[in-house]
């Protein structure tokens, strides 16, 4: 059932869904996720179609292009990131999916970015899928194993200080709008990333690929998958991205049996598939 | 010069007066629960598609059932009451799947945000099921306008009868509301359930009760919506109340979250703001009411006529 | 939370950790055995099957916003392949029908898993914007697509396997224009609206507006509308003001069917050029009466009197309550019915035998672009890039009954283009 091209799009999924839990470390829950995804989709987009398009594209252009795509998205981020990190919760939320119609709104509207249409003919760096899953997976790879060193480092456990309790980590003596503002930079460049090589790999990018919509999506991955540690999201979004595909069969019903899951989801496992006290009997569990 | 103006004035009461219905469904429910209920835009289709099958409208060929239609044709005023009830009545299921098994285990209600999204997608998937994808448009004549004029000339600005007569409900439901929320007994006790939940159970007060009765009126707001608009222009498919839903988010917070004299006012600035646009900008109109949001959230982050207030801790 | 010490061994903390760090390993071995076991299963390098029907896919929007048109679409192949099929044939056909749904991810999908079962060829999927994510994919790996309803620009030059009969909206456009001004030659103030979020619509007012930019016509306001809008109130009380003689809009089916109610309801009473997304019944319960005496340009009119499009009218009307068949359902016939007669004539010449699936694909890839064929849409054939030639557009204008809930396109005029230039 699943393809390598299935494959591509679940990784990108829970590449985007750890976008999304970065932020949700340190407590924040910002769905700004897709503006920042549609900001390295469009870059990618517009310099690999400069002048007369080869077919082909190097992986060092391509890497190029994610360099440049982290670093816009970096600074996007700092500049949103300081007058709306102050507002909490759903303010916080809200104000972030005011961002991604914004931007959405913007791509669909500048001269140079094809309006509805997008822009087509994006070259590939890699002839097979196989080439996409080896890239995104190494970029899974690497954003899993920043997450885990975070987890123990001095900023994870800020970030999760914050988390438990802002106020009392500020009396602690926490620096609370860096972190805050570290994790959710981390998570524009993760988001930034992404869409560089969701970019080349759809073939093309249009406005419609940062919308409210993907926000939701998003963060069920990690609602589902479970807040509580980098797995959780990374998880939730290889399965819910696979789930439309693997529903194929019943036909009709397949979204509003993707829309019960989503539904029912949280009531059966509130924490989410991967929780805590799991990852703790996987640690302690001696073969 | 002054026609223009009035024509601006006339366009943004139109289309504020909806945005303001739409956000007043979310604000009874954040107002008690402090949660959004993101199946508001189902609510608002299926409201749309009651009311035009109470009135006696078949399915058309891409449903479940062609040609079906209830073996009813209630008068407009009738069948947009049944809908609105309909609509309060799945309201109320949403709470029941979607939101009550939650707040028994005490989960953090972030996780409703998904559920009652996951319950607006499976509402309008059945909707599309059984309803076809395509466009329904009521009977002509049905609101009894047909010996009104299709547009009126007020002041040298025009505006069509069926936008008046969309205001006008909407004007009415909305002073209903308040009047409810002030004076009656029940009215008191949500509003003391907004204010501290606990202390109104302390006093007494059923709070499962209230918040029953908070989902079955905003889906009922929402009911009712869905088939004035229905009404005004036509069911743009099942996904049409969706767009709807986003822009009363918007406005939600630019009134400020769960004040209902803060949502009239947040539609009424929000359609006067797009009705203001040029023709030239007019692309741009869906991010305008983004980018007020952003900017009151930014400068006033209690909305325009929030409470000011402390982060409960 | 922060507690110092995390080296114990039962700190929660740190079994955690080495809980996720496990976890983690897990997965990447079973993404990794995921990556390998399904690493390339295209039967493109085959033997084709030389008998029983050979698999013929579609992807089409069955599910989200576009599917209003994937429905009409599924009608009229499926109307195609009934009919086709109970008429003399060399090799039956076997239709896959797959939700290619709305957006790109999931027509990339769809694709790719009926490139995997083998298919010869591949119709769709609805939207251009779709086309350009998937289309590229069928072209790598060598399959033919026909798009049955792209209409954007540069869809047939994603590469040499692609083709459509969805005529681009730059032939037919200019031909509702001149017939509004051949009615009203007085006509100096034009009013143009677009929805700008629909790919089609924006091409198609490009062509709208260079045409009345070519009669000397400056537009006196331009709207942009949005596909999911319903309240046109904003934008037509603007355009209003400045005295229209003609309204041109470019939209769909919905949206435009709104914008006609509510032009006709705040009182402009000019002529109303309409373009192709219209071109469809789904527009008379929306505009109603208001619709009535709309001009449009049409690929295709079910007007048309030749006996392959009487059939198509006659089946449509069979299976649809008596409804008459719109473009979408036309050209999605047209679609199938290119592939099934270009799939006789290459199994009559035994092209299928002895070959790979590859090589068979390639071969019916030629014989589709070099052939004629006589559809609903009329007599049409291919450029040598796969772009759709048509001998045949319409002009007509929208006739509502007293009822005010159905109507017809009644032909006003039939032009015969000559053949486009590349």
């Amino acid at each position: 059932m699943i393809d390598n091209g299935l494959l591509v799009q679940m990784i990108l999924g829970a590449l985007l869904g750890l976008s999304v839990y970065l932020p949700m470390a340190a407590g924040q829950l910002s769905l700004a996720t897709p503006a920042f995804y549609a900001v390295g989709g469009t870059l990618a987009a517009l310099l690999s179609t400069q002048g007369d398009t080869p077919s082909a594209i190097s992986l060092g252009a391509v890497l190029g292009e994610m360099l440049l795509a982290a670093g816009l998205t970096a600074a996007l981020a700092l500049l949103v990131g300081l007058p709306v990190l102050r507002l909490r919760g759903i303010y916080l939320a809200i104000s972030t999916i005011a961002l991604v119609e914004i931007v959405r709104v913007a791509i669909l509207n500048l001269p140079f970015t094809g309006g509805a249409t997008g822009i087509f003919g994006i070259p590939q760096p890699f002839q097979q899928p196989l080439g996409y899953v080896l890239f995104s997976g190494s970029l899974l790879a690497l954003a899993g194993w920043l997450c885990q060193r975070l987890e123990a480092s001095r900023l994870g456990r800020s970030m999760a200080a914050i988390r438990d309790d802002e106020l009392a980590s500020r009396c602690m003596g926490i620096h609370t709008t860096r972190v805050k503002l570290t994790a959710f930079v981390a998570s524009a460049m993760l988001a930034g990333v992404t869409g560089v090589v969701a970019a080349h790999y759809l073939n093309t990018w249009n406005a419609r690929q940062g919308s409210f919509d993907v926000a939701i999506t998003t963060l069920a991955f990690v609602i589902l998958g479970g807040s509580r540690s980098w797995l959780g999201p990374v998880i939730g979004g290889l399965l819910l991205t696979a789930l439309p595909e693997l529903l194929r069969p019943v036909g009709d019903l397949r979204l509003v049996l993707f829309g019960l899951v989503i539904l029912l989801g949280p009531v059966f496992f509130p924490q989410g598939l991967i929780t805590p006290a799991l990852l703790e009997r996987l640690g302690r569990w001696k073969p | 010069m002054i026609e223009a103006l009035l024509q601006t004035l006339l366009n943004g009461a139109a289309s504020g007066g909806v945005y303001a219905l739409v956000a007043l469904g979310y604000t009874l429910i954040f107002s008690v629960l402090g949660v959004i209920n993101f199946a508001q835009g189902a609510l608002f289709s299926l409201g749309g598609y009651l009311t035009y099958l109470f009135l006696g409208g078949k399915i058309g060929v891409n449903g479940a059932l062609p040609g079906w239609g209830l073996p009813v044709g209630l008068p407009f005023w009738l069948a947009l009451l049944v809908a609105a009830l309909g609509s309060g009545a799945v309201g109320l299921l949403v709470e029941r799947i979607a939101f009550a098994p939650l707040r028994r285990r005490g989960a953090e209600p972030l996780l409703s945000l998904i559920t009652s999204l996951g319950a607006g997608v499976v509402l309008v998937n059945l909707l599309q099921l059984l309803m076809g994808a395509e466009g329904y448009a009521f009977p002509q004549g049905a609101a009894g306008l047909a010996h009104l004029p299709e547009s009126l000339l007020i002041g040298g600005a025009r505006i069509r009868t069926i936008q008046v007569l969309l205001l006008a409900i909407s004007a009415l439901a909305v002073a209903g509301l308040s009047l409810w929320l002030e004076n009656s007994r029940s009215g008191k006790a949500m509003r003391a359930v907004a204010e501290d939940a606990t202390t109104a159970t302390l006093l007494g007060i059923n709070s499962v009760a209230v918040v029953r009765l908070a989902f079955l009126l905003s889906g009922m707001l929402a009911g009712l919506g869905g088939g004035l608009i229905g009404m005004s222009v036509s069911l743009a498919g099942p996904y049409f109340g969706i767009s709807y839903g986003l822009k009363g988010l918007a406005v939600l917070v630019l009134g400020g979250l769960g004040s209902v004299p803060g949502a009239i006012v947040g539609g009424l600035v929000m359609g006067l703001a797009e009705a203001l646009i040029p023709a030239e900008a007019s692309g741009w109109r869906d991010a305008l009411a983004f980018a007020i949001l952003f900017a009151v959230l930014v400068l006033r982050p209690s909305g325009l006529l929030g409470r000011r207030q402390l982060e409960k801790v | 939370m922060l507690r110092s010490g995390g080296l114990s061994p039962t700190d929660p903390l740190a079994a955690r950790r080495r809980g996720s760090a496990r976890l983690a390993t897990a997965l990447a071995g079973a993404l990794a055995l995921l990556a390998y076991l399904s690493r390339s299963s295209d039967p493109a390098a085959q033997p084709v099957r030389q008998r029983g029907p050979l698999p013929l896919g579609a992807a089409l929007a069955l599910t989200g916003n576009a599917n209003l048109y994937g429905q009409d679409q599924r009608m009229g192949i499926s109307l195609a392949q009934g009919w086709l099929h109970n008429r003399p044939h060399h090799r039956a056909v076997e239709l896959q029908l797959e939700d290619g749904a709305s957006d790109e991810p999931s027509a990339i999908a769809a694709f790719n898993l009926l490139i995997r079962r083998g298919v010869i060829a591949l119709i769709g999927p609805t939207l251009s914007q779709q086309a350009f994510a998937a289309d590229p994919i069928a072209q790598r790996r060598g399959v033919p697509v026909v798009a049955a309803s792209n209409t954007a620009k540069g869809i047939p030059q994603i590469g040499a396997f692609i083709s459509r009969v969805s005529a681009q909206s730059s032939v037919i456009a200019p031909l509702s224009i001149d017939e509004a001004l051949r009615r009203e030659p007085g006509t100096r103030r034009v009013a143009v609206f677009f929805a700008q979020d629909d790919a089609y619509s924006t091409a198609e007012t490009a062509i709208f507006q260079k045409v009345l930019a070519a009669r000397g016509l400056t537009p006196v306001s331009i709207q942009r509308t949005q596909l999911a809008d319903n309240d046109f109130q904003n934008p037509i009380t603007a355009a209003l003001q400045q005295r229209p003689q003609l309204v041109v809009i470019s939209a769909q089916a919905v949206d435009g069917g709104n914008l006609i109610r509510q032009l006709r309801e705040l009182g402009y009473r000019g002529q109303i050029v309409v373009g192709n997304g219209l071109n469809t019944p789904n527009i008379y319960p929306i505009c109603q009466r208001w619709c009535d005496g709309v001009l449009i340009a049409q690929a295709y009119s079910p007007e048309l009197n030749t006996p392959i499009n009487r059939s198509f009218r006659s089946l449509f009307a069979e299976a649809n309550n008596g409804r008459v068949p719109g473009q979408i359902a036309a050209q999605a016939w047209t679609a199938y019915q290119v592939l099934f007669e270009a799939i006789q004539r290459l199994q009559a010449r035994g092209g299928f035998s002895g070959v790979t699936l590859a090589e068979a694909r390639w071969r019916l890839l030629q014989e589709l672009l070099s052939g004629r064929y006589n559809t609903p849409l009329g007599p049409i054939h291919f450029r040598a890039d796969g772009e759709v030639v048509q001998g045949r557009f319409y002009v007509a204008q929208v006739r509502m009954d007293g009822t005010g809930r159905n109507g017809r396109f009644t032909l006003v005029r039939e032009r015969e283009l000559p053949e486009a230039k590349p």
